[in-house]
C-alpha cells in the first residue's frame, strides 16, 4: 500500500534538505546552464557572424538526410545549418543534464542518510519499502526534470531570438523536442535515478554511492546522448516509442527496486 | 489491529542474532505486558540496541522461535506494528532542519495532515521545553536538546509502545527526572508499554515495573525489579535503629538467633541474616533486648546490587546463588 501524503511529506524533506545547502545545488546548475546557454549562444552566433562558414559546415550537414529539415522558402546554407544544430545536435545535451542534475542527489538519497546517521530513525516510521524507495526516487527525480525543463524553456527563449533571423521563422520546438523533453527525459531520468538509488541503498556511504552509480550510469548515459541526434532525425513517433519502452523497464526497474529493498540489510551496513 | 487476546505487548522466544559468527544475542526470552515499563539492563555491548532493532523489523534475526510485538508475528506483521510504535535509538536529526520541522516531518510519517502534525511538533516541543528555539535549525542545540527532541520525536504518534534506548544519556538531572515521571503517568493513564534500556540503575529501579538483566547475549533474570534484587542478592539485611543516645555494640544483635554479621554504621546498625524465614525471630529478639529501640526496618536488596551480582557472574564462574533462579534466567515471581 503506498500512501501519497507520507511520499510527499518525505520528498518535501529531502528537497528542503538538499536545497539548503548551497555547495551542494550550485555546482549542479551552474555547469548545465553554462553548456545550455553557451554552446547554442557561441554556435548560433558564430554562424551569424560568418554565414558563409556554414559552407564549411557541408560535411556536417550532408550527414543530416534531407527530410530532417523541412522546406522552409528561402532556407539558406547558413539556416540550413542553424537549424540542424539547434533541432539534432544539442539534443543529447537534454538527456545529459538531468541525469548530471540527479546522479549526486540520487547517490546521496539513502547513502547520505547513513552517512549522517539519520537513516535508521527513518527505518522505524510507518513509512512502508515502497513508501521510502519511491519518496527517494521522487525526491531526485523531480528536481531533475523541472530542471531540465526550465533549461529547456532557456534554450527555446535562446535559439529562437537568435536562429529566427537566420531560418526566415520561429522553429522552435518541433514536435520531436516535444516527444523528447516530455516523454525521453522522464523515462530516461527515471531509469538513471532508480539505479543509483538502488547503488545508494547498498553503499556504505555518499562517495561510494556516486563513484558506483557514476561508472555505471555514464556509459549508458553516453550511449543513449550519443544516440539522441540520429533518433531526433526519425520521427516524434519513434522518440515516443523509445520514452515507452524506457517507461516499461522504469516500471519493472521499481519493482524490482521495492522488492528487494531490505530495512534488515541497509542496518547492516550502518557505520 | 492488534491481538486483544493477548496481554503482551512483547513476545519473544528463542531469540539469537550472530554478528560475523559471534552470537550477539544467544536464546534471548522476554515477555512484556501491556501497560508496563520494562527495563532492559546490561553493560556496553549486551545486545540491547541490537534486541530494540530486531523487535521493530529493521535487523533480522538469525534465529527465533516466537517474535510478536502487539499482537503481529514479525516480520510478517511490521507495517501493521510501526504506526503504533514510537522508537528513539542513538541516531541524528536532520540537522539543516528546524526543530519543529523534524517532529512535524516524523507526526506526518505517523498519518497526520500538514496542520495537525505542526500542532502536534509544537505541543511536543512544549513538553521538552524547547518551544522558544522550535524555528531554529537542528544543527544549532546542545547535546541535551538533541537528545530531548528525539525523545519528542518517537512520541509523535501517540504510540501504544515507546521504545527508549538510553533516553536520559545527555539529560540533565531534572530532565531526566521529569521524563521518568512522564513515563510513570503515561503508562498507567494511557496503558501505554514503555521498552526501555538504561545503565541508570536507580531510574529504572524507581520507574520499571519489570525488568531483564541482558549480559555476554543472555538474559540473567527477568521479573519486577525487587523480584529480580531478591533473587539475585541473597543476602537478608535488617537495619536496627536505636533511640537517641542509645548504644548498641554490634555483637549484641550478631549474638541474637538467625545473624550472620553486624556492623555499626551511621546511626543504625546493619545486620545481615541467614534467611527471609529468620526475620520474625530476629526482630522478638532484638526488641527483647534492654535498649530502647526506634525501630527494625528490612532493607530489601537493591536493583545495582542484582545487576553488579548478576552481570558479574560470567558463564563458568562460581554461583553466587545456588538456590535462585536468576541465574538460569527463569522468570522470578515478584
Ligand atoms: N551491525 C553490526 N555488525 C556487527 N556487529 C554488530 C552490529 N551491531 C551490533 N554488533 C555487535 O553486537 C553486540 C551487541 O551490540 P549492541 O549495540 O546491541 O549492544 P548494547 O547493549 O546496545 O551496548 P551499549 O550499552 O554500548 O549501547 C556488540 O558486540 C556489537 O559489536
Ligand atoms: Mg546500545
Amino acid at each position: 500500500m503506498i500512501r501519497f501524503s507520507r511520499i510527499r511529506a518525505l520528498l518535501a524533506k529531502d528537497l528542503a534538505e538538499t536545497f539548503s545547502t548551497a555547495q551542494i545545488v550550485m555546482p549542479l546548475i551552474i555547469v548545465p546552464l553554462v553548456v545550455v546557454v553557451g554552446y547554442p549562444v557561441a554556435f548560433l552566433l558564430a554562424i551569424k557572424a560568418a554565414p558563409d562558414a556554414a559552407n564549411g559546415l557541408k560535411d556536417f550537414i550532408g550527414s543530416f538526410p534531407a527530410s530532417a529539415v523541412p522546406a522552409i522558402p528561402g532556407l539558406t546554407a547558413a539556416g540550413r545549418a542553424a537549424y540542424i544544430g539547434v533541432v539534432y545536435l544539442f539534443s543529447g545535451f537534454f538527456l545529459i543534464v538531468p541525469v548530471m542534475f540527479s546522479t549526486v542527489i540520487a547517490a546521496n538519497s539513502f547513502a547520505g542518510e547513513k552517512e549522517r546517521r539519520t537513516l535508521e530513525g527513518l527505518l522505524y516510521t510507518p513509512l512502508t519499502d515502497g513508501e521510502l524507495v519511491l519518496g527517494k526516487i521522487a525526491a531526485s527525480f523531480l528536481p531533475a526534470v523541472g530542471f531540465a525543463w526550465v533549461c529547456f524553456g532557456i534554450y527555446t527563449v535562446i535559439v529562437d531570438v537568435l536562429g529566427a533571423p537566420l531560418v526566415g521563422q520561429v522553429f522552435f520546438p518541433t514536435m520531436n523536442w516535444w516527444a523528447l523533453m516530455f516523454l525521453l527525459v522522464p523515462a530516461v531520468a527515471l531509469f538513471v535515478i532508480s539505479v543509483v538509488v538502488m547503488i545508494s541503498t547498498r553503499a556504505r556511504g555518499f562517495q561510494e554511492a556516486n563513484a558506483i552509480g557514476g561508472s555505471i550510469v555514464l556509459p549508458i548515459i553516453g550511449v543513449v546522448a550519443a544516440q539522441a541526434s540520429g533518433v531526433m532525425v526519425l520521427s516524434a513517433g519513434v522518440v515516443a516509442a523509445i520514452a515507452l519502452a524506457f517507461v516499461l523497464l522504469d516500471v519493472l526497474l521499481l519493482s524490482v527496486i521495492v522488492g528487494a529493498f531490505n530495512r534488515s540489510k541497509v542496518v547492516s551496513y550502518l557505520p | 489491529m492488534s491481538d486483544p487476546g493477548s496481554g503482551l505487548a512483547v513476545e519473544v522466544r528463542g531469540l539469537t542474532r550472530v554478528f560475523d559468527a559471534v552470537p550477539a544475542l544467544d536464546g534471548v526470552d522476554l515477555e512484556i505486558p501491556r501497560g508496563a515499563v520494562f527495563g532492559l539492563l546490561g553493560p556496553n555491548g549486551a545486545g540491547k540496541t541490537t534486541t530494540v532493532r530486531i523487535l521493530n523489523g529493521v535487523l533480522d534475526p538469525t534465529r527465533v522461535d516466537v517474535l510478536r510485538v502487539l499482537g503481529q508475528d514479525l516480520p510478517q506483521g511490521a507495517d501493521l506494528v510501526r504506526p503504533q510504535v514510537g522508537v528513539q535509538t542513538d541516531t541524528n536529526l536532520y540537522d539543516r532542519l528546524s526543530a519543529r520541522a523534524n517532529l512535524s516531518l516524523f507526526a506526518r510519517f505517523y498519518g497526520l495532515a500538514k496542520k495537525a502534525a505542526d500542532q502536534r511538533a509544537d505541543e511536543l516541543l512544549d513538553m521538552f521545553g524547547l518551544l522558544p528555539r522550535a524555528a531554529e535549525r537542528v544543527e544549532k542545540f546542545s547535546k541535551g536538546m538533541k537528545q530531548k527532541l528525539l525523545i519528542a520525536r518517537s512520541l509523535v504518534g501517540a504510540p501504544s509502545l515507546v521504545y527508549l534506548d538510553e533516553p536520559t544519556a545527555g539529560l540533565d538531572p531534572e530532565a531526566s527526572h521529569e521524563l521518568m515521571s512522564y513515563i510513570r503517568t503515561v503508562s498507567r493513564a494511557q496503558h501505554t508499554t514503555f521498552f526501555i534500556t538504561s545503565h541508570r540503575l536507580d531510574e529504572m529501579e524507581d520507574v520499571c515495573t519489570k525488568v531483564a538483566v541482558l549480559a555476554g547475549g543472555v538474559i540473567r533474570a527477568q521479573g519486577s525489579p525487587a523480584a529480580v534484587a531478591r533473587a539475585a542478592v541473597p543476602r537478608v539485611r535488617v537495619h536496627v535503629t536505636p533511640a537517641p543516645g542509645v548504644r548498641i555494640a554490634p555483637g549484641e544483635l550478631l549474638a541474637l538467633p538467625g545473624a550472620t554479621h553486624a556492623e555499626s554504621l551511621d546511626g543504625y546498625i546493619a545486620v545481615d541474616l541467614r534467611s527471609v524465614r529468620a526475620v520474625p525471630e530476629f526482630v522478638r529478639a532484638a526488641a527483647a533486648l534492654p535498649h530502647d529501640l526506634l525501630g527494625v526496618a528490612d532493607v530489601p536488596p537493591t536493583l545495582q546490587e542484582a545487576y553488579l551480582a548478576l552481570v558479574g557472574s560470567q558463564p563458568g564462574a562460581p554461583d553466587p546463588a545456588p538456590d535462585t533462579a536468576a541465574q538460569t534466567g527463569t522468570e522470578v515471581a515478584s
